[in-house]
């Protein structure tokens, strides 16, 4: 329980973001932005195959172009690991080479010779697990997890009033973040000074000497700006290792930042998901059984987990068989919030479908299968919240009857995640006798406020007005905190920053206690003021306080505890959509989000995350899809251009109610926002048309097909349960690929 | 991008003298919206790149009462020319539809309609489609979902530019530049099938420019575009349409149908202007002829549903030609 | 003003390779020669350029191929608008050319010649505060920040021409625009609420 503060000045009030005013502007210097003396531009070659082993390169045309000061082979022939040899996927790095300008650096990476043996690939999860196919692996294409299973599936489907089966599944999509992956890479003897657009400046430190052979003592990595990361910039990658290696070759400073193309390729995308799922409720309304058999890629190298069915709804009896299908496609990483946007939509997907069947409503259904109320699952309570919101109860049974091409639909899904803190997180305050204060601590902000939290917290523990507190962070000469991944990042930095600015506090309070003739521990600062506890009117004011100093300021050093941050969140969202269905385009009208993070710090930036993650869920549930050709394995929509995201006219109203729990303290909020939205947008989507959308991205081609399956199937007059989907076996529906249709 | 020389041609003469016969070689750049891309991703590898924006940008009447259009005046200018909206609606709603502001106020008319396919096969280096002198097209078997529902191939790109689909609709001409002087050339023969002509999309010969539009009198009809996309804020259409229909009381006619975004060339609708000839339109009326306008197509393997939008963008732009409710 | 950079081809070494017959011979082969009579050709090497920006008049060498984008970037270090999708699809990199938004990316520099450019840096002398700029701060606008310059700029074109748009016209004018974190709905919120967004 965090009963601090009790009386927040700052905490929980909309404030706005420290550094708004350098952003907008655009004074904030960004990696990308930086200019270091004698600075070079780096570049890599990358593999255009998506299986090959290269048997040559040659750099000998490159060196002698305009401009260039080192080139090095990235895939190294001298290793006798023949596997090393061999590009897993397109644009893997091959080469590397460090020129005077951008434009000499380009030009010289083209004069790069490499020969390629261009080796069978697969391109798709439908390729991979033929028998026949290629290996991406000597091992095969395909890693089995074990069967987990509670209960007996058949037996409880068999006992079921309704049972739904279908096939469901979600596309790759890629992070994209605005600021591309790279660094600045500047040594000094030694010493190495990496300013890098990351979401982990001490992670890249322990990676980059990882990579590079040297001491963690020997580099410093500074992130002050950075233009977003959504889980793909928690590691350390090739190119940051390239970059350091270029800088040293050349003896000087180099900029290596990726271009579009390249961190389309390269830098991480969200798995796929595909479950062939057999469910059931009983005549209450009660789920039953779920038996899922699942699949998804995530490219050459890394499994494609999520959870299934997502664990919120109670479900007594459970079978999952999963498998990792590798194809040769850049590697996943983590994507805000991994794993969940995909089994939320596909388990609240599956419920809609067990409501329908039932005649259930679906809200109705998923009251009846919530768990009991707890502090971190507050659904019982955000259901009807939201359903007010969207005006739930003038929803319409599946399919709208308006007669015209414009149907109108609603849907809901709901989230959960974890979002704890770290107590690994270490923070440094000093307090200068001239009344000022600095809290030191090397996180990162990537865009969440974590610069403004921190300040805001530090301020308020002082008593002192926010522009009276210095805050330092994004650098590895800053104290030990965790990457900026899970949401663990306002749980990991507010509890520190808050008990290490209370020792700083202890210190001055210890120096005047006896002209006050107050226990220490009795003091406290607010309003500006250090004063009694109990009587404000025993103290002095800051400034005067920290005169007392002398001429040492306090240095205190502070570490993670229990008391300001918890665990667990919850929330919901809702969906109001409109399907033209001549043209299978669909338009989000509203989302409505209900959603609890615990102690909110600030209420501006809390919120942010709620539209950004329900922005973000839009371009998944619509739009985004990485398109990887079927038979080359080269992505054709490596750009802004196809690979749709949304922009202000795809935007919705969006109703953001963030419930406020400040006795639970400070939980992470940066991921479970964008959980729900697609599952929420899916089932609007099929409550609108009367045909059930079971796959992402909801293009015109999904919608236009569904609704085709849909129409045959009653010219078939089929009834009882909803025939599995096959990809690719709907007339007018693209065949099976990893990026579907639009 | 590769390093070019730059011509910044005073006029339509110093223009034409910079170009040169050997296509790719010397390219023309006015708003730079597509070339600049092309460049970048290197298909456009030019040696020479000549400026072309201090062409004829007017827009002005002509004599006869229609309107002649300077290749080298933005399609901000032209969707803020009053008499331009008034005379040929449809012309200006396909302009203001196109891309986003920032492409609206550097692209311009002449560039639209010259501008290179944006199949992703061609547009991305690794692929050595037809277009480019390789072997095959790649959407054949691939992933064709915003490929051609018309033609025959053996390339199967969607001609992209939206204003070519009014300027056919109206009866427009081009007046051509070249080192021999100029010609008008119909819109109807400017574009170009892949079988005529694989490695462009209109006549023009690499020493030739478009240097203007001209639209004839529109007479006494009633015109309009509709255009589909799938994101609002910023995507190319996956159909447009243009009606322009000539009335008499509630009966059209005569009708001129012209679809976008469905094949290599912008694809005239003959059977969806006879289907609609001698009726009233009503929404049964323009679903019949919308219907005509896609019975011939050949869908792709993974295009099938733009079918059903070609459909839509030539009903709807029928029904907001004739002052209609489009849904 | 001298490139800052100081990489560029020096003027004399410009004069070696951007000379008429150089280029006719060099690139294009006799067959071309007939048509080249009279044509001014300069580059492909660097070329010096002259660009007004913000007001202020730069003299500037580089290759015709460098963007107007990289040249304020690299060259002159105003880079307040950004990099993102270098292909005219994302608008992070939104400056004002005679006082409409372009992308700068897929502008030449060499083509941006007697124009009015206009980027962020123009709008408000650190640390003051431009209105837009203001606005977007107060109604948190903005997240990561990569994509706000370039929202700004064309949020304040919007306002110089429409002071008080509609929500529809501030959605159409903002289109060209690609945020990733986002911010559209505060960004809208913003720039229907910015007073005085109206520069003169």
């Amino acid at each position: 329980m965090a009963s601090w503060p009790a009386h927040p000045a700052l905490l929980g009030t909309p404030t706005r973001r420290v550094d708004g005013p350098v952003k907008a502007s655009g004074r904030a210097k960004y990696t990308y932005d930086l200019q270091r003396p004698g600075m070079l531009y780096g570049r890599i070659l990358r593999s255009p195959h998506a299986c090959a082993r290269v048997l040559s390169i040659d750099l000998s045309a490159a060196e002698r172009a305009p401009g260039v000061k080192f080139a090095m082979p990235v895939i190294d022939l001298a290793n006798p690991e023949p596997l090393t040899h061999k590009v897993m996927y397109q644009g893997q790095e091959v080469a590397a080479l460090a020129a005077e300008t951008e434009e000499q650096g380009a030009d010289a990476a083209r004069l790069i010779k490499v020969e390629y043996e261009v080796l069978p690939h697969v391109a798709t999860v439908e390729q991979a697990m033929r028998p026949e196919a290629p290996k991406v692996f000597p091992d095969g294409n395909v890693r089995e997890a074990n069967v987990d299973e509670t209960g007996d599936v058949e037996a409880a489907l068999k006992a079921s009033a309704h049972v739904v089966e279908g096939l469901y599944w979600t596309q790759v999509v890629t992070h994209s973040c605005l600021e591309t992956h790279g660094l600045v890479c500047e040594w000094s003897g030694d010493q190495l000074t990496a300013w890098s657009s990351t979401q982990a400046v001490h992670g890249m430190r322990e990676g980059l000497a990882r990579g590079l052979g040297i001491p963690q003592t020997s580099i410093r990595v500074i992130s002050q700006y950075m233009g977003g990361g959504f889980g793909s910039k928690l590691g350390t990658d090739p190119q940051d290792v390239i970059c350091a290696q270029l800088a040293k070759g050349a003896g000087r400073a180099v900029k290596l930042m990726l271009d579009r193309k390249e961190e389309q390729l390269s830098t991480g995308n969200r798995p796929s998901a595909y479950a062939r799922v057999r469910a059931g409720v009983d005549a209450d309304g009660k789920l039953t059984a779920f038996d899922a058999e699942t699949w998804g890629t995530g490219g050459a190298g890394r499994g494609a987990g999520y959870p299934l069915p997502y664990n919120i709804y109670q479900i007594p009896v459970r079978r999952r068989r999963h498998k990792d299908v590798y194809i040769n496609a850049g590697t996943q990483r983590a994507m805000r919030a991994p794993g969940h946007p995909q089994g939320a939509f596909i388990t609240e997907v599956v419920l809609d479908e067990l409501a329908d069947q039932a005649g259930l409503d679906p809200l109705e259904l998923r009251l009846r299968n919530l768990p009991a109320e707890a502090p971190d699952e507050m659904w019982r309570r955000y259901f009807p919240m939201g359903a007010e919101k969207i005006g739930w109860s003038r929803r319409h049974a599946t399919g709208d009857p308006t007669p015209g091409p414009i149907k109108r639909g609603l849907g809901c899904a709901a989230n959960r995640w974890a979002g704890a803190g770290s107590r690994r997180t270490q923070g440094q305050c000093e307090i200068f006798p001239d009344g000022g204060v600095t809290m030191r601590i090397g996180t990162q902000d990537i865009g969440t406020g974590t610069r403004t939290l921190v300040k805001m917290v530090t301020a308020e523990t002082f008593g002192l007005p926010l522009d009276q507190v210095v805050v330092e962070i994004g650098d590895t000469q800053y104290p030990f905190a965790p990457g900026s991944g899970g949401s663990i990042t306002v749980g990991s930095v507010t509890p520190t920053t808050r008990v290490t600015c209370e020792k700083a506090l202890a210190a001055l309070a210890e120096k005047i206690a006896p002209e006050l003739g107050v226990d220490p521990a009795a003091i406290v600062a607010s309003n500006g003021r250090v004063h009694a506890v109990n009587d404000p009117s025993r103290g002095m004011p800051w400034k005067d306080a920290c005169k007392r100093l002398g001429t040492a300021p306090i240095s205190v050093d502070g570490q993670w505890e229990t008391g300001l941050s918890s665990v667990g969140t919850s929330g919901v969202q809702f969906a109001d959509v409109e399907v033209d269905v001549e043209t299978g385009i669909t338009r989000v009208r509203k989302i409505v989000c209900v959603q609890d993070c615990g102690l909110i710090i600030d209420r501006l930036t809390a919120e942010s995350q709620c539209y950004g993650g329900i922005t973000m869920g839009i371009g998944y549930a619509l739009f985004e899809d990485r398109i990887l050709d079927r038979n080359t394995g080269q992505m054709v929509n490596p750009n802004m251009e196809f690979y749709l995201l949304p922009g202000p006219s795809d935007i919705p109203a969006i109703d953001v109610t963030l419930m406020d729990q400040p006795e639970r303290g400070v939980v992470g909020l940066g991921e479970p926002p964008t959980i729900s939205t697609a599952a929420a947008i899916a089932n609007a989507v099929s409550n609108a048309i009367g045909a059930r959308i079971r796959h992402l991205p909801i293009t015109p081609a999904n919608v236009l097909a569904a609704l085709a399956e849909a129409r045959a199937r009653e010219r078939r007059g089929a009834s009882g349960s909803p025939q599995a989907t096959e990809p690719g076996g709907v007339q007018g529906a693209p065949p099976i690929n990893i990026g579907g249709a639009r | 991008m590769k390093s070019f020389a730059y011509v910044d041609a005073a006029n339509e003469q110093e223009a034409i003298a910079a170009l040169g016969t050997q296509r790719g070689r010397i390219l023309p750049i006015a708003g730079g919206m597509d070339l600049v891309g092309l460049m970048k991703d290197y298909v456009a590898q030019p040696d020479r790149v000549v400026n072309v924006k201090r062409l004829d940008r007017t827009i002005a009447a002509t004599p006869d009462g229609g309107l002649r259009i300077g290749a080298a005046a933005t399609l901000i200018e032209l969707v803020e020319h009053a008499g331009a909206a008034r005379a040929y609606p449809a012309l200006v709603q396909a302009a203001a539809e196109v891309g986003t502001p920032q492409i609206r106020h550097a692209g311009t008319v002449g560039g639209n309609v010259a501008q290179r396919p944006r199949c992703w096969y061609f547009r991305n280096e690794e692929f050595q489609c037809l277009k480019k002198g390789g072997p095959r097209c790649f959407a054949v078997d691939g992933e064709n979902q915003l490929h051609a529902i018309f033609g025959d191939g053996p390339c199967h790109i969607v001609h992209a530019s939206s204003l070519a689909v009014p300027i056919l609709a109206y009866g427009g001409t081009f007046r051509v530049a070249g080192p021999s002087g100029e010609r008008d050339v119909a819109a109807a023969d400017f574009f170009q099938m892949p079988d005529e002509n694989l490695m462009g999309e209109n006549v023009l010969r690499p020493n030739e420019l478009v240097t203007h539009v001209t639209l004839p009198p529109p007479g006494r009809v009633r015109s309009a575009t509709c255009e589909i996309r799938f994101k609002q804020s910023h995507d190319w259409p996956l159909a447009l349409a243009t009606a322009i229909l000539t009335m008499s009381g509630e009966t059209v006619r005569g009708a001129r149908i012209v679809m976008g975004a469905v094949a290599p060339v912008p694809w005239r609708a003959q059977a969806a202007e006879a289907a609609l000839t001698g009726q009233a339109v009503t929404e049964a009326t323009a679903g019949a002829a919308a219907d005509a306008a896609v019975r011939d197509a050949k869908p792709m393997s993974g295009n099938a549903y733009k079918v059903q939008i070609a459909r839509t963008a030539v009903k709807r732009a029928i029904l907001k030609a004739a002052g209609l409710p489009t849904v | 003003m001298a490139p800052k950079d100081g990489f560029s081809v020096s003027r004399r070494d410009f004069f070696k390779t951007a000379g008429v017959g150089s280029l006719a011979t060099g690139l294009l082969g006799p067959v071309e020669l007939g048509a080249q009579a009279g044509v001014r050709e300069v580059g492909p090497g660097a070329v010096p350029i002259q660009l007004t920006i913000n007001g202020r008049r730069h003299d500037l060498t580089v290759e015709p191929r460098v963007t107007l984008l990289d040249a304020v970037r690299n060259r002159l270090d105003l880079t307040g608008v950004k990099r993102v999708c270098d292909r005219g699809a994302c608008g992070a990199c939104t400056m004002l050319l005679d006082g409409r938004t372009v992308y700068a990316c897929s502008i030449l520099a060499i083509e941006a010649q007697g124009r009015d450019i206009r980027t962020v840096e123009s709008l408000a002398a650190a640390p003051a505060l431009h209105p837009v700029e203001q606005a977007f701060c107060e109604h948190d606008g903005l997240m990561c920040g990569f994509c706000t310059p370039g929202l700004v700029m064309a949020t304040t074109a919007l306002l110089e021409k429409t002071p008080n748009p509609t929500a529809d016209e501030a959605r159409r004018a903002l289109d060209g625009n690609i945020c990733r974190c986002g911010t559209y709905v505060k960004v809208l919120e913003a720039a229907l609420a910015t007073k005085g967004g109206r520069r003169g």
